[in-house]
């Protein structure tokens, strides 16, 4: 028995563990006294890191499918297939027609190679990833508020808030150690604030919880800020030498009375004003948010909301303070630093530079693409229009975790080749024409960088099951297959020391200094050394932030005679993502139903629909079969379901309606119709798949 | 009990280390104790200011082993060949624990064989850690008798090595030792008065545990502290005593392996039968479980002490800030 330190591997917070190795296998995981995010605390999930990787269903070979059966092959045979198929998409199709979706699960190494295979070896500005589906908005709201995309402060910053306010965040089930923090925080005296239109554990536990209705966010936030300037109580002097644009935000925001708010946000006139004057006069006020901003088709608004009130109260900059996005996944603010998007390259540098692009050709020796490629959802869009040919997909589930599932499913059928890189057999591997056999996290070296831009490093705990490798050995050797000869790293460690030199942010870091406990925060460097705990401390990247006046925008689809509920979605604390990993866990998989509709008591008694009872929930979209969880988490009029179950996919339901600045789908909220099945009659499941797919040896 | 005077805790160590795998609490250089085997006996043996993240628990009741193996129609039992190990550095609520663990798990072949193969060396406390309240619990903070096979006590200038049982003074064989110094009791016992007195009175805890049996806790109090319960299995993976486990099933070549693996009562499925019916439906009823199998008087008698060796781990380790500390004040509080 041995215990190697790593950094749990599910959400944004990053918590320290230790794995617990024997025999050469993962049997457990010990907690990481000390660490600066999770302080000898872990979250159930993290508990269950060592079912996630465990053996048992890992891909060990490359699988080919040949006329939809799955047969194991070798890696030459497997990248050459795939390499064969990349080149003859580029011949038939040209660059733009192929693509790579990263993965927000693995390294920046990993990341960093993927993003440098899609520009440098096949030429294409097609790179993407799931932040496209949980924070693409904040990097583009955040971006242009404040010239940075990242949580502005610290996650220790909320142990020195005098107010934490948190919104459309389910913060104790997803991000449980912030949520811990919060609670620690309001023992000692700080005032907790909940926004959200669940109850969810943290609005039952906080000092006020605001039920506003779904999609109402920007009506609140510029309701709260008509509050704030109609009473004085913004920050003169912050809004005087910091903020542009104070005239046109207080004019846009003078017709919206708080009854006017209250008329359009289902809050209260008086809660209205206990929120505006708790945050706007505590001396120091921490936001965090989550997906209930960002989800929506206005989700780069909603962000630019938060942001203004924000400034306009001067809550940025200071410890204890700003406006803190929670990550979803362990390294989805890495995929992003890496340049995973189709927009930026590592570091943030924008394709849309000429400067930026020669930079990058010289370094990597090849012509770069002229302009910012598409998004995932642009890149399956365009493969049922037929435009796009070939993918490579890291790791992401998109089968379960994207919207409005029955069309993604047609994307990627329509596709002439994918190939999956891989843990285990997932759903979207099913639809794969080849799929490669990937190393976890306690398999590789390499790093993660939590939500607070917090880069840390993990240790390569055990050997990878079979032939499987880490992905940036995976993309090297098919770079080298494809004429590429600029990926021929040795170790994780070339390819962070290869990013660094290129990404200023980063240019202080080397595996070397992360050896420290607690890794380093970016930017880190040559005038930031030791790392930034807090942005903006004495001005923005662009100057002055920006005042952006926002308006409130409708969800795309509201509750209407034929669908008449409105569907949100949420997650769940014992899983994650598409249930691949905490699944395994028997535990977890012990805890819940294989899905679940959340719905108010009240609406269950109009439909007859009794706990547990089967029910058919129905969009536009596509309908499925679940069970019912009576719950007043849910106000009446608004059910809920958790994303993690392939047996129950409420995203066959939701709404690939986009944000038209981040291409965020709306994903949470939607209209549905329900139907409760006979009592006693069990939901039937219907797994969206590929018809003969099957691998005999999973 | 024989006394000897010891110079330094490493030769002992490295003596018992020559014949056996040997593990001690090692800082992991990113703020973390954790039990590690030695490789290096170079390395020193640095006392525990707190007590390791995981207790002794684990050396014997793996967190996940295979039991059986059917293949074939035939069942193969996998009980663990176990090597001689030594576990140098115990405190004595870990080893009051493993004393409380060894009759839980009498006739369990898996935890005997492991048990039976390890030497346990203890360590006297000579301070209190942050959470610790053993001297109330009657587990520390020095070992108890019965609890180990050597102990270590650190005194102000010196090492005393007393010898707990046969086999501790066995494994002696061959070390050159001084006799201790006449007062050697007296030293022990005043340095376990002052942590004592480091610890205070734990008024809480006291007055917790007769409002746990005298059953004047309302369900709302209860369901108050099961909010904050995420059901992360944290502190039943970290108590000592903590022993329920469940089965996983893994299909192996030609048949199944049966493991069984840690489970924990704060989990929602622990107690649900197929009937859907759940006795610990709700999480205050779970955590209120949990409390009465540490502090109630039916599991004092069955067991012969409390289920609580007050370690403190439960504090440190729970992300609802519902430790025995919190959980102990709350329902003890008129």
């Amino acid at each position: 028995m041995q215990v190697i330190p790593s950094i749990c591997t599910f959400c944004g917070v990053g918590c320290g563990l230790g794995l617990r190795v024997e025999g050469g296998r993962v049997v457990g995981v010990e907690p990481q006294p000390g660490h600066p995010v999770s302080a000898g605390q872990l979250c159930a999930k993290g508990w269950a890191s060592g079912f996630a990787i465990d053996a048992g269903n890992r891909l060990r070979t490359p699988l080919i499918k040949e006329h939809g059966q799955f047969r194991e092959a070798g890696w030459d045979e497997a990248l050459a297939l795939v390499a064969s198929e990349f080149r003859a998409a580029l011949e038939a199709v040209g660059p733009d027609g192929v693509g790579v979706i990263s993965c927000a699960h693995a390294t920046n190494e990993d990341n960093y190679a993927a993003q440098k295979f899609a520009r440098a070896v096949l030429g294409t500005a097609n790179i993407d990833h799931c932040a496209r589906i949980c924070h693409s908005p904040s990097v583009a709201g955040l971006g242009r508020s404040l010239g940075s995309g990242a949580m502005t402060n610290s996650i220790a910053d909320i142990d020195e808030a005098e107010l934490i306010l948190v919104i459309g965040a389910d913060v104790s089930e997803n991000h449980a150690m912030i949520g811990a923090r919060m609670l620690r925080a309001q023992a000692r005296g700080a005032r907790l604030i909940v926004v959200d239109p669940r109850r969810t554990r943290l609005a039952r536990l906080a000092d006020q919880h605001v039920q506003l209705r779904v999609g109402s966010n920007i009506a609140l936030l510029n309701g709260l800020l008509h509050i704030i300037f109609a009473n004085g109580w913004e920050d003169r002097a912050f809004l005087a030498f910091r903020c542009a644009n104070e005239a046109a935000l207080r004019a846009h925001v003078r017709a919206l009375t708080p009854e006017l708010t209250s008329a359009q946000t289902g809050v209260p006139v008086l809660a209205l004003y206990e929120l505006a004057r708790a945050y706007s006069q505590a001396r120091r006020a921490f936001i965090a948010y989550g997906m209930g901003i960002t989800q929506f088709q206005s989700g780069t608004h909603n962000v630019i909301a938060v942001a203004n009130l924000a400034l306009a109260c001067g809550q940025l900059g200071r410890p204890g303070t700003g406006v803190n996005p929670l990550r979803g996944q362990n390294n989805v603010q890495g995929a992003c630093d890496m340049g995973c998007l189709p927009d930026v390259y590592p570091g943030y540098q924008k394709v849309s530079d000429p400067e930026v692009r020669e930079k990058f050709a010289r370094a990597w020796g090849v012509a770069q693409p002229p302009a910012p490629g598409l998004t995932s959802l642009g890149m399956s869009e365009a493969a049922l229009r037929g435009e796009f040919r070939a993918l490579m997909v890291l790791g992401e589930e998109l089968v379960v975790t994207d919207p409005d599932q029955h069309k993604l499913a047609r994307a990627l059928q329509a596709l002439d080749f994918l190939v999956v890189v891989e843990l285990t057999l997932s759903e979207t591997a099913r639809f794969a024409d080849v799929v490669l056999p990937a190393a976890s996290f306690a398999e590789k070296d390499g790093t993660f960088s939590n939500c607070e831009r917090r880069m840390q490093l993990l240790h390569k705990a055990i050997e990878p099951p079979g032939q499987a490798r880490a992905d940036w050995q995976i993309l090297a050797a098919l770079a080298e297959r494809m004429g590429y000869a600029g990926m021929r790293w040795a170790s994780a460690e070339e390819v962070f020391a290869e990013m660094a030199a290129l990404a200023p942010p980063f240019s202080a870091i080397s595996h070397a200094r992360l050896e420290q406990a607690g890794g380093l925060q970016w930017p880190c460097d040559e005038a930031h050394p030791d790392g930034t705990a807090i942005l903006h401390r004495h001005c923005f990247p662009r100057g002055r932030a920006q005042l952006i006046p926002v308006s409130q925008v409708e969800p795309d689809e509201c509750p209407d005679a034929d669908y008449p509920f409105c569907l949100t979605t949420q997650r769940l604390h014992f899983h994650y993502g598409g249930g691949a990993m905490t699944r395994k866990s028997p535990l977890l998989e012990r805890e819940i139903p294989a899905g679940l509709l959340f719905i108010h008591p009240q609406d269950a008694a109009r439909l007859g629909l009794g706990e547990a009872q089967g029910v058919r929930v129905a969009s536009r979209r596509g309908a499925l079969e679940t069970r019912a969880h009576l719950t007043d988490d849910v106000p009446p009029g608004t059910v809920s379901m958790p994303y993690h179950f392939r047996e129950a996919p409420c995203n066959r339901l939701t709404n690939s309606a986009q944000d038209p600045i981040s291409h965020m789908p709306e994903l949470k909220a939607c209209a549905v119709a329900l139907l409760p099945l006979p009592p006693g009659q069990a939901p039937r499941i219907e797994l969206e798949r590929p018809q003969e797919a099957e691998y005999a040896g999973l | 009990m024989q006394a000897y005077e010891l110079d330094s805790p490493e030769r002992l160590r490295n003596h018992l280390a020559r014949e056996r795998l040997l593990y001690q609490p090692q800082a992991d250089g990113q703020g973390a104790l954790r039990w590690q085997r030695l490789d290096d006996p170079a390395q020193p043996f640095v006392v525990p200011a707190e007590p390791p993240v995981f207790s002794a628990k684990a050396f014997f009741f793996a967190e996940r082993e295979a039991l059986f193996r059917y293949e074939n129609g035939r069942f193969i039992a996998l009980v663990p060949e176990a090597r001689p190990q030594v576990l140098f550095g115990l405190a004595a609520c870990d080893l009051t624990a493993v004393a409380y663990q060894d009759r839980f798990f009498a006739v369990d072949p898996h935890y005997q064989a492991r048990r039976a193969a390890t030497l346990l060396v203890g360590l006297d406390c000579a301070h209190s850690c942050r959470h610790g309240f053993c001297a109330m619990m009657d587990s520390g903070p020095e070992v108890r008798a019965q609890t180990a096979d050597l102990i270590l006590c650190p005194l102000a200038q010196r090492w005393l090595l007393l010898v707990a049982s046969e086999r501790g003074a066995e494994v002696l064989a061959g070390l050159a030792l001084q006799p201790a110094p006449a007062d050697w009791a007296q030293q022990r016992d005043a340095q376990a008065l002052q942590v004592a007195v480091e610890q205070g009175e734990q008024e809480e805890i006291a007055l917790g545990c007769a409002a746990l049996n005298g059953e004047t806790v309302d369900s709302q109090a209860w369901e108050a502290l099961g909010l904050r319960c995420l059901g992360c299995s944290g502190c039943t993976s970290v108590c000592p005593t903590c022993s329920c486990f469940a089965p996983l099933q893994q299909p192996s070549a030609g048949g199944v392996v049966q493991e069984r693996v840690w489970d924990s009562c704060l989990y929602q499925g622990f107690q649900q039968e197929a009937s859907g019916h759940n006795p610990g439906a709700t999480p205050g009823q779970r955590v209120q479980r949990f409390w009465y199998h540490k502090f109630g008087e039916d599991f004092r008698q069955r067991f012969g002490r409390d289920g609580c060796v007050g370690c403190g781990r439960c504090d440190a380790v729970c992300p609802g800030g519902i430790g025995v500390h919190q959980v102990m004040k709350r329902i003890g509080e008129p």
